[in-house]
């Protein structure tokens, strides 16, 4: 099922979110096994099995990452680590400097300085995710596949982005404790 | 006197419709409350006292007593006197929690057994899914005593209950004999009786410490709609710990080693650390005398106290960050902060959590009740006696649920924090040549390694023609029902061989087990099972024909003509069924009437789908509507080729192995 198609949204990377969050709270009062409890089992199976579908779809939508796996594959482009293509030398090299500069701040227990990494990658992943919403803009009614197909390694970026985020969230929360 | 049952205003209806129930099953303190007058209204006993202790005896002559007078009994028989059994619920029989400071015994399982928490009590091993039970049936009959006739129940949990623990909570309601119509979170429960109170949008969090389980709940409320954003907690940790650091420090004063003190004596300083806690809520220093050194006073002072529930609030602080980071929000974003569970009331934790929230708490519904009385109007809304299109309750899994793959990894199939009902797939494919079996392992927990999660079950999909590693393709359906409980389908694409389990093997009861428990519970079990069953077939065959006849009303143009005359057929069909006794008729009949329906069903809503979306799109981007429909029509038949690539994409991705 197309998760765009299922919530009524546009097939696009640059959606308002707070809206569809809308659309989603009145799809799940449309769809609730609460709102079935007095029906039929046919019609019980029917909304949870809607509903289920309904939420998976909202998970797709918002989440960055799965928002352009999800369009990258109704362009029929296969999507996931091992099908994308290998991510630029160059990249690599940038990810291994950031990641040596984390470990070496986390040693130091340097928070200031883990804030700073990390305000400096969501930055460049705000980037990504302002290419991909070019990508998947229509020029002229149509998309361009060829465009699209060479934004397939911007995936594998936002996802180290993602990890790099993660790994600072952990130090927080060590900090913390 | 009762004054209060003695309302002569208040007639008396045979006829009236057995009336729903909330019920709050705690860990210390347990209750029962009813919707009346459009107001939740907690039920008390003839002494007007609504908390029941969650303390269950079993006397040497096989009576079971429950309540106060179990706890009176508690130092007396500490072994045959089970209290905070919600500890153990869905635990299997070599938890830790079973090595903790506590005066009972336990039996190992025997061979073929469940690998559940067993109390051996008189010699005799009794699961905490019966203690339970016993709890609930007290709660019932208070409930009966008040209502004559008493209809299904919402029970409540802590929302970070893994699925064995929802189970079990589940099953312990079935054994009462009380229909299940929901199991609710406990910080979701008590928002609900807030917010329906107040009538406040807006984001909330819920700080839910009971007696032994804290609950963070992060939710947003919006026209009705209860949205939970996220959830966190601990599932052992609770005002049960507070006691126990206390108690430890009694044993310290009085020269005495905890370890070495027998049942009765560790219930007795258990007992005094619960008094000891509750009177530092409003004295700066409470004096005890030791059981052990007659005449000692030992001098707990509130200072001390606070020392010695600081790390237990420090771990609640850890689950409060992670929770508003998961909600993206910040505490500033809130706009309250709701107190739940009795424990709320030590000072120290009302001080600290103002500090991390950096607010005041809202506490003025009384902690120990808001839980149940949520519990109640959720009841009332599903039993069709509420104004339902006005409330919407939307949960989420507080923990992630996956498979173990290769290396003894585990693949997440629905992370934390999904809004439920849900389901997803994952395919896998296999590791070495010639394999015919996959093992499937299901774990739920946040760590990377399978071993380090909780472990719900496993099992075999057996009988697969041996074929090169990645040739076979096992699809692996995860799906979440409203109770947040998890069913796992497991498909073998090329030979369609297929196996469905609702993950009960590993550590809960199964309903084998638990129909033989209602059957010996009850005297003359078989024959008032059977009218029990009747009665309800009966129940349900109105409640299908009611329903179905109000959707051919409401959607006839959805249905064709054939279609209609083979409905109406097994309605009537359904209809001579009920008249008669016979309860497997009716459940053919009403099967058969299921089956007419069904596609029916589906169009019903998809139309409901196609509505809620148009209403939206009206409301908010009236523009674009025509716009999108003529993009998604170009593409639809894309999306048809796009679901298969998707597939392989994450057959290649991940495998299962099988060893």
């Amino acid at each position: 099922m197309d998760p765009f198609e299922l919530l009524g949204a546009q097939r696009r990377y640059d959606l308002d979110l707070a809206a569809l969050e809308k659309t989603h709270r009145e799809l799940s009062r449309a769809l609730h096994p609460d709102q079935f409890a007095q029906s039929s089992a046919s019609e019980r199976r029917a909304a949870l099995e809607k509903a289920a579908a309904v939420n998976e779809a909202w998970r797709t939508v918002r989440d960055p990452i799965k928002r352009a796996e999800a369009l990258f594959r109704l362009e029929g482009f296969a999507v996931g680590e091992t099908n994308e293509p290998k991510p630029s030398p160059a990249f690599l090299m940038e990810v291994l400097e950031e990641r040596e500069a984390l470990s070496e701040a986390r040693a130091k227990k340097d928070l200031d300085k883990v804030r700073k990494l990390a305000a400096d990658i969501s930055v460049r992943a705000d980037g990504v995710k302002q290419k991909l919403a070019a990508t998947f803009e229509k020029q002229n009614g149509s998309r361009d596949r060829a465009a699209i197909e060479r934004a397939l390694p911007l995936l594998g970026e936002l996802r180290f982005y993602r990890r790099f985020l993660d790994e600072v969230e952990a130090i927080e929360e060590e900090a913390f404790s | 006197m009762n004054l209060r049952k003695s309302g002569l205003m208040e007639i008396f209806d045979p006829k009236a419709p057995p009336k729903p129930i909330g019920i709050d099953l705690g860990t210390t303190n347990s209750l029962v409350a009813v919707v009346k007058n459009e107001r939740p209204l907690a039920i008390r006993d003839c002494d007007q006292v609504a908390l029941v202790p969650s303390v269950v005896h079993y006397g040497d002559r096989g009576a079971v007593i429950v309540g106060r007078s179990a706890q009176r009994l508690a130092a007396e028989h500490p072994r045959e006197t089970i209290v905070s059994v919600k500890r153990f619920m869905g635990r299997g029989a070599d938890d830790p929690e079973t090595k903790r400071l506590g005066p009972y015994a336990f039996a190992p399982p025997k061979a073929g057994e469940p690998n559940v928490v067993r109390f051996d009590v008189h010699g005799r091993a009794v699961t905490p899914v019966e203690v339970s039970a016993e709890i609930l049936r007290a709660l019932k009959r208070q409930a009966e005593d008040e209502l004559r006739s008493v209809g299904g129940a919402v029970i409540t949990v802590p929302a970070y209950f893994d699925d064995a623990q929802r189970q079990a909570t589940k099953d312990a309601g079935r054994l009462a004999g009380l229909e299940v119509l929901r199991l609710l979170n406990e910080p979701t429960a008590a928002a609900l009786a807030y917010g329906l109170e107040k009538k406040q949008n807006g984001k909330f969090a819920v700080y839910d410490l009971g007696g032994g389980t804290f609950d963070v709940t992060i939710l947003v409320l919006d026209d009705g709609v209860f949205q939970v954003r996220s959830t966190g907690g601990d599932s052992a940790l609770g005002g049960d710990d507070m006691d126990r650091a206390l108690a430890e420090e009694i044993f310290a004063a009085s020269g005495r080693e905890s370890k070495s003190a027998t049942p009765g004596e560790v219930r007795v300083v258990l007992d005094i650390s619960r008094k000891v806690k509750h009177g530092l809520t409003d004295a700066t220093v409470v004096d005890v005398e030791s059981p052990f050194v007659s005449g000692k006073n030992i001098k707990i002072t509130r200072e001390r106290f606070d020392e010695l529930v600081q790390p237990l609030l420090a771990r609640t602080g850890t689950a409060v960050r992670r929770a508003l980071k998961d909600a993206e929000l910040k505490s500033e974003d809130l706009d309250g902060v709701i107190l739940v569970g009795g424990v709320t009331r030590v000072p120290a934790v009302r001080a600290f959590v103002a500090k991390i929230f950096g607010r005041e708490p809202l506490a003025d519904i009384d902690p120990d009740e808001v839980v149940a009385l949520g519990a109640a109007i959720q009841a009332n809304l599903l039993a069709g006696q509420g104004n339902a299109d006005d409330v919407l309750l939307l949960d989420v899994i507080p923990l992630s649920l996956g498979i173990e793959v290769g290396g003894g990894v585990v693949d997440r199939i629905l992370p934390r924090n999904t809004t439920i009902p849900s389901s997803a797939r994952s395919i896998y494919t296999t590791q070495e040549d010639h394999q015919t079996g996959f093992e499937i392992h299901v774990v739920q927990g946040e760590r990377e390694i399978a071993a380090d999660c909780r472990s719900l079950a496993k099992f075999t999909l057996s009988g697969i023609p041996p074929v090169v590693a990645g040739m076979a393709r096992l699809e692996v359906t995860f799906r979440v029902d409203a109770d947040g409980l998890l069913s796992v389908h497991a498909r073998e694409e090329r030979t369609g061989k297929e196996q469905t389990v609702s993950v009960k093997p590993s550590y809960g009861l199964d309903d084998d087990t638990v129909e033989q428990m209602l059957l010996d519970a009850i005297d003359h079990g078989e024959e008032d099972l059977a009218k029990r069953k009747l009665v309800e077939a009966r129940v349900d065959a109105h409640r299908v024909i009611a329903s179905t006849k109000k959707s051919m009303v409401a959607d006839p143009e959805l249905l064709e003509p054939r279609e209609q005359a083979k409905i109406e057929a097994a309605i009537l069909a359904l209809e001579s069924a009920v008249k008669e006794s016979d309860a497997n008729r009716i459940t053919l009949r009403v099967d058969d009437l299921d089956g007419a329906t069904k596609e029916f069903a589906g169009r019903r809503m998809n139309r409901a789908i196609a509505q809620a979306i148009a209403g939206k799109q009206l409301d908010v981007v009236e523009k674009t509507v025509e716009h999108a429909k003529g993009i998604e029509n170009a593409h639809a038949h894309e999306g048809v080729r796009d679901e298969s690539s998707r597939d392989v994409t994450s057959a290649a991705r991940a495998s299962q192995g099988s060893r």
